[in-house]
């Protein structure tokens, strides 16, 4: 790694250079000029305004929004004066949202949780152990990415049947799991294949046990591939409608997701209050990335790396 | 957002995939046939009109047998899941004939010829049964009902205008539309874009026309596909449809916004303080769509008249769509609700509480809650043959997607005519 | 809604804690064996749980979409290669063979590159900036499909000219007097398969930046020091140091979004349901699949995306095969 390093050295640097590198703190590797700030200003804002038309348009009574801009909001007083909660509250209402954010957290925290667990150990095995048939067996899964989910439903729905399995809670649970794994094995096999070998070696000389090395060393060294992907997990169990109508369906143990959808008519009248209840939704996935995001802090896997 | 009527794709967006299978009322758990006397009826029709049909549906059968009624978000695709996955309710609400003959190819629901009384099935309007008729047999029977190719029109300004409100053929229409414009006024307004369902709106202008030009029997042709698109006939009303829509001035935007206009606000522009458009040629469901101030007192603010045969006092059949009752689960119970279903006063209570229509011609006008609703009923009465949408009769491969797709092309100008003809012949299943 | 919360925390512990006890006794069971056994044995243990949940899940389903793919439209009558040979004589769906691979050509390579720049950049603002910044790119992940859709309606939505434009781009033109474009209509150049990746690229650039910002993050600092003081700059810092060592993620997050554009439709189908030259072979496989009802089609398509996407995975376990070569 630090053949790279000296590389880049060997080309002259300004004092100017010099001055820079020398003055810079602790953990953060460079600093942002204005060229750095202006790119992400413009990338934030071009994120951003699409966004925040929409989120002005949940505010406007349907017809308003029907028939002019949302900008105008800013331009024409009287328009300002129509805003009104009454999309939230009626989203609220008719979603019956308490009950379904808990469904919702039944449902997400178990189906981001076990599918790593799972991953993690089989990205393990992958990365780390020796055995006939890897390379054939990683390609399998990993090739199975390319399949739609959708070709499984009604195999499935005929299986839970015979189980008994359809309404539960567990239900939606093994189907996240089953969809989320490709994609878990292979993010996580690479980002493991990545750490260094030496240090299991010298932890398999230390006499620790696979078991061991990989709740002590791997997990913890893991922590930011294993945070990115429970991001993404959980926000697509979070935004799930499919599965869990499919295999919970509308009722006692209904998600968010669901919930929202009662909102909606036949004909298509009621899509401002699903607009509201995409933001209300919004809310818990920012949320766990922000909870997460402390997972990505400079550092934290450099100081096994050095080893 | 637009959310396209009840098509087969009628999505609703969430990752889309997830609006096509989705049930907005209905347990992933078993529709439950078994439970002794529930009978369960699974159907995507607006909540009103389902709360109506209920209301009346429990005061006919009595306590004796119950009804779990769940209204699901898109039943054609969920039906065909659920069926597959040997998991149905009792009784399904399908909106497209072509589902209903697939699900017969299943074997998945009963003849109902037995089931329905004689004299039920001879009070519906003529036509009706046919498009639930599979090999002769009834599997079908239509309980709400929707009439299409009525031209609506803003009430107060048009009369203000003195321009006529009936039409007696398509000359006449022609002519109403060169007067509007010659007034200086743009005569239509015009939408198809519907996102994941757009080009159905062309696909009823289509099917309007050459039901006026043709006739029932040559409509019927062309929807089995023994008529080809490439033929006199859809060519005839494609010229027509060119001439209103394609002509310079005669629709709002003109051709090219046609494709990227919505079809629930095109109209919309009709009850501007001057009114950017005059006549929006729609189904009875479009008024769902119009702003508050027009729905809250829709006899006083919108016009309608029915599209007009081709020739004045000539052959006039209507199209419309509607629910089609089917029964999955041949139990005594479930007879008994499917003929409930199928009597003419199953509608007393919806007709004046929602947009329900009866496809019964002894259906009481005097139960629907306001005179416009009449004026649809009494188009539907009055037609000489009520005829089933036909791009909902087609195979999904052609009703649901050359049809819509190739009409679209051709409309904004992608493609030709007769490329777009021809296409739509050649997706036809084999 | 109290009693409601508890069984829903009970059944979450049951569940997380039965998956925790899972794997405590598989790695028991494998103890209990002779230790040649043990070792021999271990590996299959820690993947087993996980095949399951593939066998069951992705395998079995994919079986029976090989096998399908050469039946008719309900599964029951053998058709031999009818599906194939129909999809693939007509010319619309070659269309949308080609507008998939312009799909596969742009956006992974926009996307890892988008990504990259708002990790690294973002890396280098204060804590808060950072913070900021990166949650504003990733608030379109939190977005579902429908609100996704709506959103963009009031970006591209044309009305007719002479009405008022409540799409912002036609009423940016608007304010240069230009009349409005429908622009999921322009085929020429395929600019509007062009917007549609817009609207990709916008929901999950946020994918590749959490993914890459993780590597960025896990660059060890003193490699950074000392090339600094050695006086490199900071693009030569990026581009030697920085890049080589996220290479390995860079790749994942390339094959991943690949494979997520192969079998891309969401999009596109709430958009425009492929009208105007958009269709993309997702999109072909949804509507044959759940609009036309015929099983035998759908199936074939994804067989198709399935042989597509073995050369990619050759090419990555080549890869990984050559790196511990190195190693």
């Amino acid at each position: 790694m630090t053949t790279t390093a000296t590389t880049a050295a060997a080309a002259t640097p300004t004092a100017a250079e010099r001055k820079k590198a020398a003055g810079h703190g602790e953990g953060n590797p460079g600093k942002a000029g204005w060229a750095t700030k202006l790119v992400l200003v413009i990338l934030c804002l071009l994120w951003i305004v699409p966004i925040f038309g929409t989120f002005v348009t949940s505010f406007r009574p349907l017809d308003d929004a029907n028939s002019t801009g949302w900008w105008q909001v800013f331009t024409k007083p009287s328009m300002l004066g129509n805003l009104t909660l009454d999309n939230y509250s009626n989203a609220i209402d008719g979603s019956n949202m308490g009950n379904a954010l808990i469904n919702s957290l039944a449902i997400a925290l178990p189906a981001t949780f076990i599918p790593i667990l799972v991953a993690a150990f089989a990205a393990y095995a992958f990365t780390f152990m020796e055995f006939w048939g890897r390379d054939f067996l990683f390609l399998t899964i990993v090739s199975l990415l390319v399949v739609p989910n959708y070709v499984a439903f009604v195999p499935l729905l005929k299986v839970y049947r015979d189980l008994n399995l359809n309404g539960t809670f567990a239900a939606v649970w093994l189907a996240h799991i089953g969809f989320g794994m490709s994609l878990a094995i292979y993010i996580l096999r690479n980002y493991m294949a990545t750490l260094p070998k030496t240090v299991i070696e010298s932890a398999k000389i230390d006499g620790a046990s696979h078991y061991q090395t990989f709740f002590k060393l791997i997990l913890p060294m893991s922590v930011p591939a294993l945070a990115s992907f429970a991001i993404f997990q959980f926000l697509w169990v979070w935004n799930d409608l499919l599965v869990a109508l499919l295999f919970i369906g509308p009722g006692e143990n209904e998600p968010v997701t669901i919930g929202l959808t009662h909102l909606k008519q036949q004909l298509g009248q009621g899509w401002e209050l699903t607009t509201a209840g995409a933001f209300i939704t919004m809310l818990v996935p920012v949320a766990v990335f922000l909870a997460l995001q402390r997972f990505f802090i400079r550092g934290l896997t450099a100081g096994a790396v050095k080893g | 957002m637009r959310i396209p009527v009840k098509k087969s794709t009628s999505l609703l967006g969430v990752a889309a995939l997830a609006a096509s299978l989705s049930l907005t009322a209905c347990g992933g758990d078993s529709g439950g046939s078994d439970n002794g006397n529930t009978v369960t009826i699974w159907s995507s029709i607006d909540q009103p009109v389902q709360d109506g049909l209920l209301k009346a549906l429990e005061a006919k059968v009595g306590s004796d047998i119950k009804i779990d009624w769940k209204k699901v978000e898109n039943i054609n695709q969920l039906i065909m899941t659920k069926i597959q996955a040997g998991d149905t309710p009792d009784i399904a609400f399908i909106p497209q004939p072509g589902v209903v003959k697939d699900m017969v190819s299943l074997d998945a629901i009963k003849p109902l010829d037995d089931v329905v009384p004689q004299a039920d099935q001879d009070s519906m309007i003529p036509g009706t049964l046919d498009a639930g008729t599979v090999d002769g047999k009834l599997y079908g029977l239509l309980v709400s009902a929707n009439v299409k190719g009525l031209i609506f029109y803003p009430k107060k300004a048009w009369e203000a205008k003195g321009w006529p409100t009936e039409v007696a053929s398509i000359d006449e229409l022609n002519q109403l539309t060169e007067t509007i414009k010659a007034d200086g006024e743009t005569p239509w307004c015009m939408g198809i874009e519907s996102d994941t369902a757009t080009g159905w709106p062309a696909t009823d202008w289509f099917e309007t026309l050459v039901a006026k030009y043709g006739g029932v029997d040559e409509y019927n042709s062309w929807v089995a596909g023994d008529t080809k698109f490439d033929s006199d006939i859809v060519k005839q009303a494609a010229a027509e449809f060119e001439q209103l829509m394609f002509t310079d001035g005669n629709v709002l935007g003109g051709r090219e916004a046609i494709a990227s206009t919505n079809f629930g606000t095109a109209g919309n522009p009709m009850f501007d303080a001057k009114p950017g458009c005059w006549m929006y040629n729609q189904g009875s469901f479009i008024t769902g769509f119009f702003p508050d101030e027009i729905k809250s007192d829709l006899d006083a603010n919108v016009g309608v008249m029915g599209f007009p045969p081709a020739t004045a006092g000539g052959d006039n059949p209507v199209i419309g769509g509607g629910d089609m009752a089917t029964l999955l689960n041949d139990s005594d119970n479930a007879k008994k609700v499917m003929a409930a279903l199928a009597a003419t006063d199953i509608g007393n209570d919806a007709a004046g509480s929602s947009s329900f229509i009866s496809p019964h011609s002894d259906f009481d006008p005097a139960n629907y809650a306001d005179e416009t609703s009449r004026s649809y009923a009494k188009v539907a009465s009055e037609s000489t043959g009520f005829l089933f949408d036909g791009s909902d009769q087609m195979p999904g491969e052609v009703g649901a997607g050359t049809f819509w797709k190739d009409m679209t092309a051709w409309i904004s100008g992608q493609e030709d005519l007769d490329t777009a003809l021809k296409n739509i012949d050649a997706s036809w299943p084999s | 809604m109290l009693g409601k919360a508890l069984t829903a925390l009970v059944t979450v512990l049951i569940g997380i804690g039965g998956a925790l006890a899972v794997y405590y006794l598989l790695n028991k069971i494998a103890e209990l064996m002779p230790e040649r056994w043990e070792a021999r044995i271990k590996p299959y243990l820690y993947i087993l749980p996980a095949f399951l949940a593939i066998t069951l899940y992705l395998i079995y389903p994919a079986v029976l979409t090989v096998i399908n793919s050469f039946k008719d439209r309900f599964s029951r009558e053998w058709v031999g290669t009818e599906n194939y040979t129909e999809l693939l004589s007509s010319p619309a769906f070659r269309d949308t063979l080609f507008n998939t691979l312009l799909w596969i050509l742009i956006v992974p390579a926009v996307t890892v590159v988008l990504g990259l720049v708002v990790a690294t950049l973002a890396d280098r603002l204060q804590p808060t900036g950072e913070k900021l910044a990166k949650t504003i790119i990733f608030l379109p992940m939190a977005i579902s499909m429908v609100g996704a859709a709506t959103i963009w309606r009031f970006v591209y939505y044309a009305a007719p000219a002479g009405q008022e434009q409540i799409g912002l781009q036609n009423a940016l033109l608007g304010v240069f007097g230009k009349d409005p474009v429908a622009w999921l209509q322009q085929s020429q150049f395929h600019l509007n398969s062009l917007l549609l990746m817009v609207v990709l690229l916008w929901s999950q650039i946020g994918f590749s930046m959490v993914l890459l910002s993780a590597a960025v993050k896990g660059v060890p600092v003193d490699t950074l020091e000392a090339a600094r003081i050695d006086g490199a700059s900071e693009r030569q810092i990026f581009f030697r140091v920085v890049v080589p060592q996220i290479k390995g993620t860079i790749i994942t997050v390339f094959i991943t979004v690949t494979i997520g554009v192969m079998k891309i439709f969401d999009i596109v189908y709430v958009m425009t349901n492929g009208n105007f030259n958009t269709n993309v072979l997702g999109n072909e496989f949804f509507n044959q699949f759940a609009t036309n009802f015929n099983s035998g089609a759908a199936a074939a398509i994804v067989v198709m995306l399935m042989v597509a996407v073995v050369p990619i995975m050759w090419y990555q376990v080549r890869h990984f095969k050559a790196e511990e070569a190195n190693a």
